[in-house]
């Protein structure tokens, strides 16, 4: 009893139901829930105790939660400066509201823990709970599917009105896209050729410009380097992959664009395809070299040493024999680092300048194309997203449709190659 | 045991390889012939280039972490760490509401998420194995539920912002909030949080079952007592993995969260993210110098992360290894 009424108390604090008859109704479920637990306990039923500890788990998360977010709050609320000294105090009360609040919860649950053996389950009582356990676990393995029907369903919902109102061929094949919320007077288009070509053309930089850093680095952490420089290089790989997308995005708009600045042809602002692909392609090095190393090391050992026992170098042996063996492993790799690039979004818009047009040479030399301004599909849902409405909103939502099942494609090609094994 | 383990765990991405034949097998006999110096050239030329790829690599992470840390060190200081954006053009005020936001975030979306990834990892590698050889429907439906676990870890943030956008902002009315966002980010780490999980429990030797087993346990009290605390290290590096995830999320967060600067007061009221504050400030203030600043926290963050994995995984694994 003692317990349910701490669970009471734990539960309403002050008394935070509306109405007092929801208050009433709340009071009177708890307490049977309550007088149910403590008979439970009182009879050493270890489903009471399963319970017990699972409630006191669940409240005390939630309150220690309640004050280090209470204490976070008061430091960095924001209205003023904090000095040291009070953020000192703030965290010192704050770890004193833990420990003397957090005390009997924890007692009780590792009490309740070394009393295991004293509590008492009937065979068929293990036998239901080994059995529904395997229907929830069922189903939480079955959210990652569920959520994928969810987003394929509410983004195909969202693009109707867009598909019945533009029609299918004018949004893929149109080369204009002109909201008419931002023009006004004209009439609105929704062509997304310009995004198809943007995301193509600054994925295609990223791709010429990061795998050869990739697969250079995989084959040096696979078979070349020494162990300690191992040590180094691959932390750092890891490192990138763990950098927020904006830094790069950051780190692009402003160290990279008044660089690419420099090159003198007209026009030239620094951001566009070549800003995107650099940035692009150094976000894609963690992908490519993680995926193309695996696939380096999967080969069996007996065929480098039989290319070594040949009379081979180790050089042709990794590229007459390791390289082919893993090719498909390495094709793989890059498939998957496209996907990356194809669905990165926020480092994008920060450095492609997000023109509507399709890019074009600045000048005669044809290479100035990675010098013009550019959207990608994932860009043009990210600026505009937050403003659009109607037809304008739906035609957002049919880039999202089209961004998915493209990664989808690509996804599902890379892994179809990785599922293909080696005889060893 | 172990090789079976092993080769589960590491996913080799592989082909038949073409050796031999005929074309394979005289290409390899004219070379061997060649000249020793002339190869013994060609690979350190060939080497040459891989370390400097792995250089160039590296040293584009140096460049980027040194110049945001060096340019964002300087505008760190107390009044920016606890006073909040106060918005406008030119980007006035610190960060200190963006903390407390992407705490609440980080929170909210381990919360909602842990639990469905454990649980479904738990079910692929304990229960998936011997269910597949009894039930023709139900291995069906765990084929299905790995592919969706495959396709959900390839979808693009930006799929996940849109989604949380058409389902909890508008759909269920929820709004720009706390609450859509952890949601829509939860639907992001799950496959990290699955996977993780998923290579922590098929770590666990299988003696340790069979033990338990044998003593008469269930399978769920096995599952409880015996297999999840020895996989407990490897399924908090994956927490701590996501835990990443989302700090350095932004794009879910910039359609889902509202970008509002103030204190969020509940579950429901708009945010701002460390990471969303970056893009904000670059975007549209010239307050380029205190971008920089929350960049260079949000990277001395991630390190400390990546730290934190390394230690734990690599504390894991020697653990695992010793009791096989």
């Amino acid at each position: 009893m003692v317990i349910a009424g701490g669970i009471m108390l734990s539960l309403y604090p002050e008394g935070r139901a509306s109405s007092s008859l929801q208050t009433l109704l709340a009071t009177v479920i708890t307490a049977a829930l309550g007088i149910v637990l403590a008979q439970g306990l009182w009879r050493l039923q270890n489903w009471a105790r399963t319970a017990v500890t699972l409630l006191l788990v669940a409240v005390g998360l939630y309150y220690g939660l309640t004050v280090v977010f209470d204490a976070a709050a008061e430091i960095f609320g924001g209205e003023q400066v904090v000095p040291v000294g009070t953020i000192l105090s703030i965290t010192f009360k704050a770890l004193l509201r833990l420990v003397a609040t957090g005390f009997v919860p924890v007692a009780i649950i590792y009490s309740l823990m070394r009393l295991g053996t004293d509590f008492y389950e009937s065979p068929s009582q293990r036998a239901f709970m080994d059995r529904g356990v395997r229907y929830v676990l069922l189903a939480t393995a079955l959210s990652a599917i569920f959520i994928v029907f969810l987003i394929i369903v509410f983004t195909v919902l969202g693009s109707r009105e867009a598909i019945e109102k533009i029609g299918l061929k004018t949004m893929l094949l149109g080369t204009v896209w002109r909201p008419g919320s931002i023009i006004g007077t004209e009439e609105a288009q929704f062509g997304l050729i310009p995004m198809i070509i943007g995301s193509i053309l600054a994925t295609f930089g990223a791709v010429v410009l990061g795998v050869p850093l990739s697969i250079g680095t995989a084959i040096l952490l696979a078979e070349v380097a020494p162990p300690s420089v191992r040590e180094i290089v691959r932390p750092a790989v890891e490192l990138l992959a763990g950098i927020p997308s904006v830094v790069y995005g950051l780190f692009g708009m402003v160290v990279l664009a008044p660089l690419i600045r420099k090159i003198q042809v007209p026009y030239n602002t620094g951001f566009g395809l070549l800003n995107a692909s650099i940035v692009l392609a150094v976000m894609l090095i963690p992908t490519v070299t993680n995926i193309a190393e695996d696939a380096l090391r999967a080969v069996p050992k007996h065929y480098k040493e039989g290319s070594l026992a040949l009379g081979a170098t180790h050089w042709q042996t990794i590229l007459r024999v390791l390289l082919p063996a893993a090719r498909s492993g390495l094709v793989a790799a890059v498939i998957l680092g496209i996907g990356r690039a194809l669905g990165e979004t926020m480092a994008v818009i920060m450095v492609i300048g997000n023109s509507i047009a399709i890019p074009k040479p600045l000048n005669g030399n044809p290479l100035t194309l990675f010098l013009s301004t550019a959207r990608t599909l994932t860009g043009n849902i990210a600026v505009e997203i937050n403003y659009a409405a109607g037809v304008h909103r739906g035609a957002l939502f049919f880039t999202g449709v089209l961004l998915f099942l493209m990664i989808l494609l690509v996804n599902s090609l890379a892994r179809y190659l990785m599922r293909e094994r080696l005889p060893s | 045991m172990s090789t079976e383990l092993s080769s589960r765990v590491s996913a080799p991405p592989l082909s038949p390889p073409k050796l031999g034949g005929k074309e394979g097998g005289r290409r390899t006999a004219r070379q061997t012939s060649g000249n020793l110096a002339r190869r013994k050239l060609t690979q350190n030329v060939a080497f040459a280039f891989v370390w400097l790829a792995a250089f160039l690599a590296v040293a584009a992470l140096i460049w980027i972490i040194g110049y945001v840390m060096v340019q964002g060190v300087q505008e760190i200081n107390l009044e920016f760490l606890t006073t909040r954006p106060m918005g406008g053009v030119t980007g006035e005020g610190g960060m200190s509401t963006t903390i407390v936001t992407t705490l609440y975030l980080v929170v909210l979306t381990i919360a909602i998420a842990t639990p469905f990834g454990v649980g479904a990892a738990i079910y692929l590698v304990e229960y998936a194995g011997e269910v597949e050889r009894e039930n023709r429907w139900v291995s069906c439906l765990i084929a299905v539920a790995r592919t969706g676990i495959e396709i959900l870890a390839g979808v693009p943030s930006i799929i996940f912002g849109l989604f949380g956008f058409a389902l909890f902002v508008v759909a269920l009315g929820f709004g720009f909030s706390l609450l859509s966002a952890g949601l829509s980010g939860a639907c992001l780490i799950l496959p990290v949080i699955i996977r993780t999980s998923e290579e922590a429990l098929l770590a666990v030797p299988r003696s340790y079952r069979e033990g338990s087993l044998a003593l008469g346990a269930t399978k769920w009290q096995t599952t409880v007592n015996v297999v999840l605390p020895a996989a407990l290290p490897g399924i908090i590096t994956g927490v701590v993995l996501s835990v990443g995830r989302v700090i350095a999320e932004t794009a879910i967060f910039w359609v889902t969260l509202g970008g509002s600067y103030r204190l969020p007061t509940g579950l429901r009221s708009a945010g701002r993210s460390m990471a969303l504050h970056v893009y904000m400030l670059a975007g549209e203030t010239t307050a380029f110098d205190k971008a920089m600043a929350t960049a260079a926290i949000l990277i001395a963050i991630i390190i400390v992360l990546n730290l934190v994995i390394n230690y734990t995984s690599r504390r894991f694994a020697a653990r695992m290894m010793g009791s096989k």
